[in-house]
């Protein structure tokens, strides 16, 4: 901390620091004074449900709550320790992040690589009026450098400029452009695009296997507890917890995609809201969405619903399944509202006229089920893969995001004279169309190719 | 699907226009001594184990063995010469493979990175594996068996080839 400028802490100063744009001498910041303490109760819930009912009912209520108050205590500190030590801020198109006490970090991100940035807000952050930032950038593992915790209003100011610096080429970003820094979020011109009933949302995921099972495993507590007295409230807890896990999916589905909302943002950007609990609100770059998926899930199909998701690159190596990641496009709705959608985030694409061609016939040995529901098509500007008997699913792979493409046959498929081409793209998911004529697949292989250079070039 | 498509055979699977270049056959002799090692390794084990119980079933389990580390000797052959890349104006074809064959074609500019590493049999016989990363986890681009120099060639190539196109995704 030894530049001149503004104190840390100074949200409110953001404007003013506008003018003197010399972006090395920009001072570095640290995060909000409050995040030790919510990091805190985030690892002491970790750690009580780590501890789990049978340590309460084992050692005594004071006990546990003595052993939960000594690792507050000490979870507190070791935050606010890395929070003295962190730090961050802009330097010229790199955003610069520094952490650890004993091993240092600087981590320098290179805005141009940028994916997606994210505003998450879980519940606590909600009561105290701060947020957290998560920016997604090819080649990390994680979620590289989760800026946890601004106030919204720093977060939501920050991500602007980071997402104006990561947009601008190399050459505008050599003129000196102050506004660009300056201007904050103008929500008032997004156009929204979309807003989910959550009526909708809530049947949808009603009809789904779990919620089916959620009354067997109610009636199943209830009839151990009537049958066998013996069953003390511990009992009772550590099975309902232990089923919470896998029964309440739903449930969480619904909390976190309570109230979705997209929107383009002037910049013509996608801008997805959604969560009831924690709020997430992320920014897309209309080009750096990898692939779209629509899935039609079986227990949807007398309502007519689907739900899509997109894939960017960054996400895929955040395993975890759906909770972490955030990869919604729409949770549920009808055909017409995806048709629309799929039109705003890739332009040109009309999920009505997406033509597909089955596999030969003699696939019918590897498919005997499935085989209607196979096909693969080329248009003009994405790739169409179909699958699924039950759940179908389509996937849409842009030629322009085409990271390779395989050809893969297995010695079934050999006897056959089939094979398997997949379309890679950064996002984790492949395009994969399944067991086509040998002939067909290198055709179809070599066109990939062609498409994906040729989509490049304009 | 406008394009004529072309006769393909299930033996040479690209058009004749591509031209395949072969990995070194020196790498053959690598595999196979990997592979024999552990094949002594376990020969020895089984072996120990007959002196010890003198039972008939050890000696049968060395058959199985021998005529294992046969048909993979046979195998390990095959898949070399399997092995196959061909350099294209804008992209690289890597094939391989005899049970589950496999193509990838992989565009230069998609190139996040590439790694050339050699082991220490690989070293000893003067061969190197080339690999090409992209953004992409599903894309495999890998070249074993090429000689040092052949390594580095394709290995110039290639960066060259990226650094002049777009920024890979």
């Amino acid at each position: 901390m030894t530049a001149p400028g503004p104190p840390p802490s100074a949200g409110p100063s953001l404007p003013v620091e506008a003018p003197p744009q010399v972006p090395a001498a920009e001072p570095r910041r640290r995060l909000h004074p409050l995040s030790p303490l919510l990091h805190g109760a985030k690892t002491i819930a970790v750690i009580i449900a780590a501890l789990s009912w049978q340590t309460l009912n084992s050692v005594g209520f004071e006990r546990f709550a003595l052993v939960v108050l000594v690792l507050a205590i000490g979870t507190v500190v070791f935050s606010i320790v890395g929070w003295l030590t962190t730090g961050y801020h802009v330097v010229g198109r790199e955003l610069r992040i520094q952490d650890g006490l004993i091993w240092r970090r600087n981590r320098a991100i290179p805005l141009e690589r940028l994916q997606a940035v994210e505003l998450r807000r879980p519940l606590l952050a909600q009561l105290t009026g701060l947020a957290e930032l998560r920016l997604e950038v090819v080649g990390g593992s994680k979620t590289e450098a989760p800026l946890a915790y601004l106030t919204v209003r720093d977060a939501a100011a920050l991500r602007e400029r980071l997402l104006e610096l990561a947009g601008r080429t190399q050459a505008a970003a050599q003129a000196p452009t102050g506004p660009a820094a300056a201007a904050p979020s103008v929500p008032a011109l997004e156009r929204p695009l979309l807003r989910v009933d959550n009526r909708d949302l809530l049947i949808s995921q009603l009809l789904t296997p779990q919620a089916f099972f959620l009354p067997l495993g109610i009636a199943f507590v209830i009839t151990q507890t009537v049958l066998e007295g013996s069953w003390t409230f511990i009992g009772i807890a550590s099975t309902v917890t232990a089923m919470a896990g896998v029964l309440l999916q739903p449930v969480r589905r619904v909390l976190q995609d309570w109230d979705f909302r997209l929107a383009r943002d002037p910049s013509d950007r996608l801008v997805v809201r959604f969560g009831l609990l924690e709020t997430r609100s992320q920014v897309v770059p209309l080009h750096r969405v990898q692939s779209v998926r629509v899935t039609w899930p079986l227990l949807w199909r007398a309502k007519k619903w689907l739900h899509m998701r997109l894939d960017i690159a960054g996400y895929a190596g955040e395993g975890g399944g759906d909770s972490k990641r955030s990869d919604r496009l729409l949770p549920v709705g009808e055909f017409g509202t995806a048709r629309a959608l799929v039109w705003e985030v890739l332009p040109g694409v009309d999920l009505a006229a997406l033509a597909t061609t089955p596999p030969p016939r003699r696939a019918r040995w590897l498919n005997p089920f499935a085989l209607r529901f196979l096909g693969a098509g080329l248009t003009p500007e994405v790739f169409v893969t179909r699958s699924g008997l039950l759940t179908r699913e389509m996937s849409l792979v842009p030629y322009a995001r085409l990271q390779s493409v395989r050809v893969i046959q297995g010695p079934l498929q050999r006897l056959l004279g089939l094979a398997t081409v997949y379309a890679d793209t950064a996002g984790g998911r492949s395009g994969e169309a399944k067991d086509r004529d040998l002939s067909e697949a290198w055709a179809l292989a070599e066109q990939l190719a062609v498409r994906a250079r040729q989509a490049r070039q304009i | 699907m406008t394009d004529p498509v072309p006769a393909a055979d299930a033996l040479e699977p690209w058009p004749d226009t591509v031209e395949w270049r072969p990995v070194s056959s020196k790498l053959i002799t690598v595999e196979l001594i990997s592979r024999g090692t552990w094949f002594l390794v376990l020969l020895a084990g089984v072996l120990v184990g007959w002196s010890l119980q003198g039972s008939r079933w050890w000696l049968a389990g060395v058959a199985v063995l021998v005529v294992y580390a046969v048909w993979r000797a046979i195998i390990t052959v095959r898949a070399v010469r399997a092995w196959g890349y061909a350099e294209r104006d804008l992209d690289l074809l890597v094939r391989h493979g005899l049970l589950i064959r496999r193509l990838s074609i992989v565009p230069y500019a998609r190139m996040q990175y590439v790694d050339v590493t050699a082991g220490p049999l690989e070293r000893a016989f003067g061969l190197a594996t080339v690999q090409l990363h992209t953004a992409a986890a599903g894309s495999d681009a890998r070249v074993p068996g090429l000689p040092p120099a052949e390594a580095s060639r394709l290995r110039d190539r290639l960066t060259a080839l990226g650094e002049d196109r777009a920024e890979g995704l």
